[in-house]
């Protein structure tokens, strides 16, 4: 057939084109010099989560350029960090491909990232085959540090450490204000979130001596959840646990209101109750329902809130529990940097397992970092803070533990009902 | 055709596959290497779309559940029995058969925007089952947390290699094979029905052609090869998330690079899947980690200038260059209206 030899001969020129290419590229080589620190971080910069790839690469910039002003990395003769970042779209084989490409093209000796989990777990195999550092410092899903990787260091709590911390919550201020607490309602969004959620809480509640006796799992972006309020109502747990996105969290909270559901306490699992557009939607109803995160612009710990100023000053608004991960973690790369003193991918590994960091720029989100066998870090920080009115004006003012509490702020406990 | 001829093709022919096969010497570097492997492996998708999509016309807005089933059961197959993905991909891809039966015996029937629109429906309704179901008793799905693929190291009978090397000679013989068919399938008596009920459905049953099984047919053919497609993807990534798998993205993808390249056409999907996932690459690449967004809204106007300037896709392109080449080479004056370049 005629055609066949132009059918080839299209091939033949995609073919050259491909070389072409590769040959191109070969011929760069990036040059690396002594007085640089080359690493790379993966975040969403395009597609829908990109507003928190942005933030998250703020900070990170932000705590390099105060690295870097201080002197760099002194035990590396004073070399400046150098961050490449990599653009995952929130798509896993991106980002699969862009570690592949920070690897191998970029050569950085260490990476950082990536904001979702679903990002994390193939991107993070990718590193473990090539024996390179990933400091995982945003992603919470709990298998992330539960597979048996070498080169894995989380940053982040586990996403069922914040359902033990509820728990505790809840125990603790039954206690301390003697209203025996012993049912539990859950409310959650049905897909991966809530039910990941509800498997903690399942593990957790009981053990605490505290009975689920509802369990009403709703689709995301309800237009109306009053038969799943009815019933908490009829039911009537003493304490409420929900996992929501922003729009059902103000409608949950508007429809308990409306009913005068009156538990001794609603609790929040972050996402849509940390949203700032919750209160806008939800409005008065919110008041006094808590929620849960790992840090808050108004938490007592040192630095946070020149940090959280700098940040505002800087660009413009203030920072998000994420950056607080992004920035503290720059400083804990920084660290084991500084006492691996090569930019071997071995010795820096080797220097994160060894990482006991009780002071600094850390501080703002955790006391103690130390990572355990699985490169998971120990004891990563959560708080319980609660919607008042403070001054007129309604904010999270964070209450739990006391330690890290806002100053001279108090609990309201038990749930006092909506204000007429 | 002259015997001179065949042998300038046989030559074209063997160099080109001389140079595929040694192409892994001359890409040392794994990420380029993977990056090419990424553009075979899109370039074969949109290859096992066009078998329905292009060659029988229907325009199929949800082949992301044919690359989902095909991973999902190999994956689930492999993690629970030790199952090798050589064999699972086997029952993956008969599932994918099945599935196509089932969606197409309905909604073959409908034609134009309203079988679109029953694919996207069910596939959209495809990836909610995904996200929603943990487990099906022992078999462990992942749901929106999303499923691992067993790391076993490297092993040629689990599917899973150190090196890309492999990978890129298993997506190349992938995209031979769907070329092969795709050709057989053009030049046999299936492929002139489909042509046939893809121009006009009703003159075609007028001519006694049976329309809904022929379609059927097709999109087994097509359901299957999709699958394939779907397992290699699992064991590339080793990390299935019910979005990035079975999503719209990856459906609109495979009907995008078809048509840009040349739907219908044996080759168009393949020139249209490595080119515009290299281009996607290149792009991102370059300017990826700098002004957010870029990269996608050049690779948007790249695609929106192809399809403004060359509508009947890059394969006509090619096809005009290679004919002014074989012209100046034989003198020949023979050409059909079809392809006479003055007529674009």
């Amino acid at each position: 057939m005629k055609n066949k030899g132009k059918r080839f001969l299209g091939l033949l020129l995609t073919v050259v084109m491909l070389l072409t290419l590769v040959v191109g590229c070969g011929g760069q080589k990036s040059g690396t010099t002594t007085k640089e620190v080359k690493m790379g971080t993966i975040l969403p910069l395009s597609g829908s989560a990109a507003p928190l790839g942005k933030i998250g690469q703020q900070a990170r910039d932000m705590a390099i350029e105060e690295i870097n002003e201080a002197g760099g990395i002194k035990s590396l003769d004073g070399a400046k960090i150098k961050m490449v970042y990599a653009d995952s779209k929130g798509d896993p084989a991106v980002g699969v491909s862009e570690a592949e490409r920070l690897i191998t093209q970029e050569e950085v000796c260490l990476i950082t990232g990536c904001y979702q989990s679903g990002v994390a777990m193939p991107s993070t195999e990718v590193a473990e085959r090539y024996q390179i550092p990933y400091f995982v410092d945003v992603p919470s899903e709990d298998q992330i540090t539960e597979r048996g990787f070498k080169y894995i260091f989380r940053l982040a709590e586990k996403t069922s450490w914040r359902n033990l911390a509820q728990t505790e919550f809840v125990t603790e201020m039954s206690k301390k204000y003697n209203t025996p607490v012993k049912t539990v309602g859950l409310i959650y969004e049905n897909t991966a979130w809530g039910q990941g959620a509800v498997r903690a809480w399942e593990k957790y509640l009981p053990e605490a001596g505290l009975k689920i006796i509802m369990k009403e799992p709703y689709p995301t972006n309800s237009s109306d959840l009053t038969p799943v309020v009815l019933k908490a109502k009829q039911l009537n747990p003493d304490i409420i646990m929900m996992v929501s996105y922003v729009s059902d969290a103000a409608l949950l909270t508007k429809t308990f209101a409306e009913h005068q559901v009156k538990p001794l306490a609603f609790i929040g699992t972050s996402g849509g109750f940390a949203d700032p557009t919750y209160y806008n939607l939800a409005g008065d109803a919110s008041e006094y329902f808590f929620d849960i995160s790992t840090w808050e612009p108004d938490v007592n710990r040192p630095s946070s809130k020149e940090v959280n100023e700098r940040f505002k000053a800087k660009y413009g608004y203030g920072m998000n529990a994420e950056a607080v991960k992004a920035y503290a973690g720059m400083y804990v790369i920084a660290d084991a940097l500084e006492r691996a003193g090569s930019t071997e991918p071995e010795k820096i590994r080797e220097a994160f397992a060894a990482t006991d960091i009780n002071e600094g720029a850390t501080q703002m989100y955790a006391s103690q970092t130390k990572f355990d066998e699985t490169g998971q870090m120990i004891n990563a920080p959560l708080v319980i803070c609660q919607y008042q009115k403070v001054n007129g004006k309604m904010e999270r003012v964070t209450v739990w533990p006391e330690k890290e509490a806002r100053v001279g702020s108090k609990i309201v406990w038990p749930y006092p009902g909506v204000a007429k | 055709m002259t015997g001179i001829n065949i042998n300038k093709n046989s030559v074209i022919l063997a160099v080109l596959v001389v140079l595929l096969l040694l192409l892994p010497m001359a890409v040392t570097k794994p990420y380029y290497l993977h990056v090419i492997i990424i553009c075979l492996l899109w370039a074969y998708l949109a290859s096992s779309w066009n078998i329905i999509g292009g060659f029988a016309g229907q325009l199929s807005l949800g082949h992301g559940i044919y690359t989902a089933i095909g991973a999902y059961i190999t994956v689930i197959l492999f993690n629970t029995f030790g199952l090798s993905p050589w064999l699972g991909l086997f029952v993956g891809g008969g599932a994918a058969i099945l599935l196509s039966l089932v969606i197409g015996y309905p909604t073959f029937g409908l034609r134009g925007a309203y079988y679109a629109l029953a694919t996207v429906a069910i596939s959209e309704g495809i990836v909610v089952l995904l996200n929603n179901t943990g487990s099906i008793g022992r078999f462990t799905v992942g749901g929106a947390e999303g499923l691992i693929v067993k790391m076993v190291g490297n092993s040629a009978v689990a599917f899973q290699f150190n090196s890309k090397i492999p990978y890129y000679y298993i997506v190349l013989i992938m995209v031979f094979l769907i070329i092969f068919v795709a050709k057989w399938l053009k030049e046999s008596k299936l492929g002139y029905y489909l042509v046939a009920l893809r121009e006009d459905e009703d003159a075609a049953a007028a001519m006694g052609i049976n329309v809904r099984r022929n379609k059927l047919i097709a999109g087994a053919i097509s359901a299957f090869f999709t699958a394939l497609g779907g397992v290699f993807y699992a064991m590339l990534i080793r990390y299935l998330e019910p979005n990035a798998i079975a999503g719209a993205g990856m459906s609109t993808q495979m009907v995008f690079l078809a048509i840009v390249g040349g739907s219908g056409t044996v080759l168009g999907p393949v020139i249209g899947g490595i080119l515009l996932a290299l281009i996607s690459e290149i792009i991102r690449f370059y300017l990826g980690g700098q002004l957010m967004g870029l990269h996608l809204f050049i690779y948007g106007m790249i695609v929106l200038l192809m399809i403004i300037y060359q509508p009947r896709g890059i394969i006509e392109l090619f096809e005009k260059i290679g004919q002014r080449f074989s012209r100046k080479h034989n003198d020949e004056g023979g050409r059909s209206g079809a392809e006479d370049p003055s007529g674009a």
